[in-house]
């Protein structure tokens, strides 16, 4: 049999969405302007610009990029720059207005983020901020992927692995070998937020999730029939106890979900979903807490193929360490216990900006779950998250195209940049980089090894 | 025995900014239905004539808003507001400048910035400015010397200190029968390449490392024509993209730096994107104009100790006089390139720090590959000290060093000095407003290769202000020598291993840390 191989590429096209979120600056103009003109010819961004009777127009805030020279050269002082109010009580103190205006622009143009100037922001800080890349110099060569000169896979594996293999006195393999499935991004999609949720939405998501070749969780009783042409991309997600209410979806797809279980009987419950198909792989979907040490190692130890941990976003808001500690803990538990590579561990929470897929993986998890940072692609204010607003998606309806490949050109612009990251530490698969803790420099460490107690 | 450094300093002189305007950090404000014109609050103004100016003509306009004061650089705003209490009308407000909050970040902030631009003016500090530390919370922002805690007046010494301490830094310290260059200040400007920065940048940029017979560097991007008079004073840098890089640009320069990362984007190669890449630029680094220049990295002829140790050699041979440099960041094991250069030959290593300046940078790499500066440092001196060859090679720190008290705590934590990159664009009017990357580049005409905008930098006016930015500079190391009476600036560098305990050492005090 021939195959050919094909290389994974992300199809990135503009993608522009009615309502953009507003500008970060505002111009205003005094009314002591003379009509001198120094703005129009001073701004290169065309902000200000001469009407047809020669008159200044109003300065077209939106283009401004917040260079101040306008303000310092017209002879009258007439105009102020401001950072637009709106746009500051955007988001939250996690869902910065900075991180949305990433992924915004990430999701309208699919590209990687550049800008001049030195890193404008705090020293450290909590979480996924106090952590920094270690990267390769001199004696571990780089690779140069992200502009194609060297080959950098991104590709990740679901499911469980053997450590070793056993054969019988014949010679035939004397086991059954666990089933994977490759993703070509260690992206999955989780569940839209149950508040804006509509049909529409789902279908944007399955259908970006298809292109990109990856996996959306939906929630089964969200699964509608008009899905199921895309049942080889979406993991349905139900209870223990609707196994059989499910059997359909379970025949259907290559991946299942089932939400936290109560019983201790995981492996009764895993022969019931295999009794509807042998090869589908079950996930389980767990919260960070207490317990979660012990629910990885007695769930990884039951047969489960996919541990699916999440610590919800407003908990990640209230303390960003958590989710740090929370990736370490769970990876190290596994990894002492000898059985970190018989399971497959996706973490979900926190991930607000593309440097944090690469350092939940290099914490220890093998994917990243994306949640709250699609619907923001999608236009999502990120206002309080508590309550339906009919702002949330106001267009989806008309626009579902243009929805689907903002989700494309989001993770295209996160995958560009993985492979940044990749490519400076060296390393030339997704795979190894996997609880690379001793290449990731920690604030914390870092802080009390220079300038804390010695000895 | 030191030798002492005869050297006369250039003249400082008055250069103020260009614009017309100034971003100040308070408004007054006037409300034109009870303003009689009379004039008192202009009379009362301790900082008037000059720069507090009342636009009478605004006042025939009948609608509209309205800011008709526009307050000096010194105004104390909330604090004086004598033109308030006297206005027999109640006409007048005074407030937070909305704009001065837009000015600045956490690492340069709006007062680091305008007391650079102030400094680069006059040659001297301005009072009423947090021109020592920013806001960042970590690293240099919260280290101090120990005296800047224990007497509070001690800020005022900055401006009064006429001192003339040695401040000289020797950048060979091998005896390998190269030149003993001592330059008379611990610093030396960065490496900015021509397309990232225009002509006329480092044309000023260079006049003043004349001036104050230091250096500055090539990046990059070729070796221009016009900066061949200043040639002594100018570094070559060789990179991964080799642009414009010959045996007769090696050989032209006194000291040539190997890059072999960048603190922007450590473990990436330089990137010039496509609108940059005019033809000028194409001509000098030998592409084709109008393409994005993403150079490999890293040299792809060095991947070990071994292969490291030839290409410096390479370079010796090349040009025999010259001293070599090395451009590293910072990885986990900073400490093993550094000995691994030493042995390689080198005579300078420049350890450029995650947080450093770039004319273009992805935003994940900038911020989160690499450690800051602050770590590196003591990282390598007490290394290089237990290897034992630590007064024989010079450590250069660069990357997020803004002001003179960073290079000072800097050369406190193990650095022999400091290299300077985004503070001389900010003397030259730069206020970090990111756009220098794309486009016709930056509209202020510094980062740019525009026809139009790289001309409104003048050199000589470029290079005055940058030479009075040092003549600060040293004034402020100049009185932290007499404080903390060392005669060089070379004793404040540690010659024990940097240990901090109860977040003290020597001199240091890191405020989260101390007990």
């Amino acid at each position: 049999m021939v195959t050919t191989f094909e290389r994974y590429h992300i199809e990135i096209k503009e993608a522009v969405i009615k309502t953009p979120l507003p500008s970060k600056f505002i111009v205003k103009r005094y009314n002591n302007c003379l009509n001198v003109q120094e703005c129009t010819q001073t701004c290169i961004y065309e902000v200000h610009k001469r009407k047809e009777d020669g008159q200044v127009n109003e300065p077209k805030t939106e283009l401004c990029r917040g260079c101040h020279l306008c303000t310092l050269v017209c002879p009258k002082n007439g105009l102020v720059l401001q950072i637009n109010p709106e746009f500051e009580s955007l988001g939250d103190s996690y869902y910065t207005p900075e991180r949305m205006k990433a992924i915004s622009f990430e999701a309208e143009t699919g590209r990687v983020p550049v800008s001049g100037t030195g890193y404008k922001g705090l020293f450290a800080g909590k979480g996924f901020d106090g952590i920094w890349f270690d990267f390769s110099e001199i004696v571990r060569p780089t690779r140069d992927g992200i502009h194609g000169r060297e080959y950098i896979s991104t590709s990740v594996d679901l499911g469980r692995k053997v450590s070793y293999l056993r054969w019988n006195n014949s010679g035939t393999l004397d086991m059954q070998i666990p089933r994977v499935i490759e993703i070509p991004i260690p992206i999955i999609f989780d569940a839209p937020c149950p508040l804006a949720h509509d049909a529409k939405l789902s279908r944007v998501l399955v259908k970006a999730a298809s292109k990109l070749k990856t996996f959306v969780i939906l929630d089964a009783n969200e699964y509608s029939d008009d899905l199921l042409v895309y049942s080889s991309h979406i993991i349905p997600r139900f209870p223990e106890e609707k196994i059989n209410t499910y059997a359909h979806l379970i025949r259907q797809s290559k991946i299942v979900e089932i939400e936290i279980l109560k019983t201790d009987d995981i492996a009764e419950i895993l022969r019931q979903i295999k009794t509807y198909n042998q090869g589908v792989l079950v996930s389980v979907h767990v919260p960070y807490n207490e317990n979660a040490v012990e629910q990885a190692l007695m769930l990884t130890s039951s047969g489960v193929d996919i541990l699916h941990f999440y610590l919800p976003e407003d908990e990640c808001i209230q303390d960003p360490d958590r989710i740090v500690t929370s990736i370490r803990t769970v990876h190290t538990a596994l990894v002492q216990a000898g059985i970190r590579d018989e399971v497959t561990f996706i973490s979900a929470g926190g991930i607000a900006e593309a440097a944090q897929v690469p350092k939940s993986i290099i914490l220890g998890a093998d994917a990243t779950v994306v949640g709250h940072a699609y619907h923001i692609a999608l236009g999502c204010r990120s206002c309080d998250r508590k309550s339906k607003s009919p702002n949330c998606f106001p267009h989806i309806n008309e626009i579902s195209e243009i929805a689907s490949q903002r989700i494309v050109n989001l993770i295209g612009a996160w995958r560009d940049q993985l492979l940044e990251v990749l490519g400076g530490m060296g390393l030339r698969e997704v795979r190894r980089q996997r609880g690379e803790q001793g290449r990731t420099l920690f604030y914390s460490e870092l802080e009390e090894k220079i300038f804390g107690e010695n000895e | 025995m030191r030798q002492i450094l005869q050297f006369q300093l250039p003249e400082r002189k008055i250069t103020p900014s260009k614009y017309a305007n100034i971003i100040a950090r308070h408004e007054v404000i006037i409300d034109r239905e009870k303003c009689t014109v009379c004039g008192k609050c202009m009379e009362i103004c301790p900082e008037y004539i000059g720069s507090a100016r009342i636009d009478y003509e605004a006042f025939q306009k009948p609608q509209g808003l309205l800011r008709i004061i526009q307050p000096s650089f010194s105004c104390k705003g909330l604090a004086c507001q004598r033109c308030v209490t006297v206005c027999p009308t109640h006409a007048l407000s005074v407030t937070l400048s909305p704009q001065y909050h837009v000015l600045g970040d956490q690492r340069w902030t709006a007062d680091i910035i305008s007391s650079t631009w102030k400094q680069a003016e006059t040659g001297y500090v301005p009072s009423g400015y947090e021109y020592k530390t920013g806001q960042s919370e970590g690293g240099f922002d919260k280290l101090r010397f120990d005296f800047e805690l224990s007497d509070e007046r001690q800020s005022d010494i900055d401006c009064l200190s006429n001192q003339n301490m040695d401040t000289s830094l020797l950048l060979n310290k091998s005896n390998d029968g190269r030149e003993k260059i001592t330059i008379p200040l611990p610093v030396y400007g960065g490496d900015m390449s021509f397309g990232s920065v225009s002509l006329n940048v480092m044309l000023a940029r260079a006049q003043a490392a004349q001036a104050w017979d230091i250096f500055t560097s090539t990046g990059e991007g070729g070796y221009p024509d016009e900066l061949i008079p200043y040639k002594d004073h100018v570094i070559t840098q060789v990179a991964t993209g080799h642009f414009g890089v010959n045996a007769e640009t090696i050989k032209r320069a006194r000291i040539i730096v190997l890059k072999y990362a960048q603190g922007a984007k450590p473990g990436l190669g330089g990137h010039l994107l496509a609108d940059k890449n005019t033809p000028d630029v194409a001509t000098i680094r030998d592409v084709v104009p109008g393409f994005s220049l993403f150079s490999p990295f890293p040299f792809h002829n060095v991947y070990s100790v071994e292969d490291h140790y030839r290409h410096v050699q390479l370079m010796k041979d090349i040009n025999p006089r010259a001293l070599i440099s090395v451009k590293v960041s910072t990885p986990t094991d900073i400490d093993m390139v550094a000995i691994g250069s030493y042995y390689a030959g080198a005579h300078i290593l420049q350890v450029d720090g995650g947080y450093g300046g770039t004319g273009a940078a992805p935003d994940i790499a900038k911020k989160n590959i690499a450690m800051p500066i602050e770590y590196a440092i003591p990282i390598v001196h007490n290394y290089l000290l237990e290897e034992g060859v630590r007064d024989n090679f010079t450590i250069m720190a660069s990357g997020g060093i803004r002001t003179s008290y960073d290079v000072a705590k800097t050369i406190a934590l193990g650095a022999d000095g400091a290299v300077i990159g985004t503070a001389e664009l900010i003397a030259l009017g730069c206020k970090r407003c990111e756009n220098c990357e794309r486009g016709r580049g930056c509209p202020a005409g510094i980062a740019t290769t525009d026809q139009i905008l790289s001309h409104i930098i003048d050199p000589e006016w470029g290079s005055q202000r940058i030479i009075n930015l040092y003549h600060s500079w040293k004034n402020q190391w100049d009185s932290i020598l007499a404080i903390l009476r060392y005669e060089h600036i070379a004793d404040l560098r540690p010659n024990t291993l940097v240990k901090f305990k109860h977040g003290r050492f020597n001199h240091l005090i890191h405020l989260d840390h101390r007990r």
